[in-house]
């Protein structure tokens, strides 16, 4: 509370030109923090996606029958083959086989790295919307007041 | 007549002073960009490195070379994750030098476009 009353000391001391920049900035800087947030949420429900794929795949029997996509709409029969060696794209054209184990353990350790990321973002995220709302409201404040003072 | 030529002269003078500034602007906003491209790069590849320390020896690698997945052996893998990732600090190190220079001419600029109006008004 002492931090943001003496923010608001800080605030109250600026132009309005001033102030109204720093309000556009702030609120710029929120939504790309926003568009951030999303796809950090995105990207999680990939992931989960794929470990639930991944354990579904585990349940599965080897020499199921199944169908196997060529195109979008193409799909060819086929048999499974091994479901516990599987290939994990780790970025950069790079992929490498993994056991089931350790393929699941991947998908964890990814979503785990995201979760932690999207909270640092989001702490980050509060902070400027704060900076930005307080910067609003005194910018209101100063504009009521010179329109008192010119209207009396 | 002089007075006004004079003043057109100093005009001509801060439009093109404005003009210097405005370029190095744009410069240091396409630093910005790069600087951004190379962040991402790095971080991507740091993953990677993290990844294939993780793995044991004999553990399969495989490359995607356009519509090909081609296997690797681990140790050129990790050399050619590493070389890029040096690289890519080189490239960064090298945009951040650019972009302090860069902010320096920036704040020289707008002086000079400060004197150039003073002048006039």
């Amino acid at each position: 509370m002492a931090a943001s009353s003496s923010a608001r000391g800080e605030l109250e001391k600026m132009g309005i030109d001033q102030l109204k920049a720093l309000k556009e900035q702030a609120d710029l800087e929120v939504n790309l923090l926003q568009d951030s947030l999303n796809n950090i949420r995105t990207a999680n429900a990939r992931l989960e996606s794929a470990a639930g794929a991944l354990n579904d795949l585990s349940l599965r029997p080897q020499g199921k029958k199944m169908l196997v996509p060529l195109t979008a709409s193409l799909y060819v029969p086929g048999t499974l083959d091994e479901a516990d060696k599987v290939l994990v794209d780790i970025g950069t054209g790079y992929f490498i086989e993994k056991t089931m184990e350790d393929g699941k353990d991947y998908c964890q350790r990814k979503i785990n790295l995201l979760k932690s990321n999207y909270e640092q973002l989001f702490e980050v995220l509060a902070k400027k919307k704060s900076v930005a709302d307080e910067a609003g409201m005194v910018l209101q404040g100063k504009v009521r007041q010179l329109q008192a003072a010119t209207t009396s | 007549m002089s007075s006004s030529m004079a003043l057109r002269d100093l005009q001509r003078d801060l439009e093109s002073k404005a003009n210097d500034l405005a370029k190095i602007q744009k410069d240091i906003a396409k630093d910005h960009q790069l600087r951004k491209k190379y962040t991402i790069q790095l971080g991507e590849n740091e993953l990677v490195l993290k990844e294939l320390d993780l793995l044991e020896e004999e553990a399969n690698v495989y490359k995607l070379i356009g519509p090909v997945l081609v296997k690797q052996d681990l140790a050129e893998a990790n050399a050619n994750v590493r070389k890029r990732i040096e690289y890519i600090s080189a490239e960064l190190k090298r945009v951040d030098a650019s972009i302090h220079d860069n902010e320096g001419q920036q704040n020289s600029k707008r002086e000079a476009v400060r004197t150039s109006l003073s002048q006039i008004i």
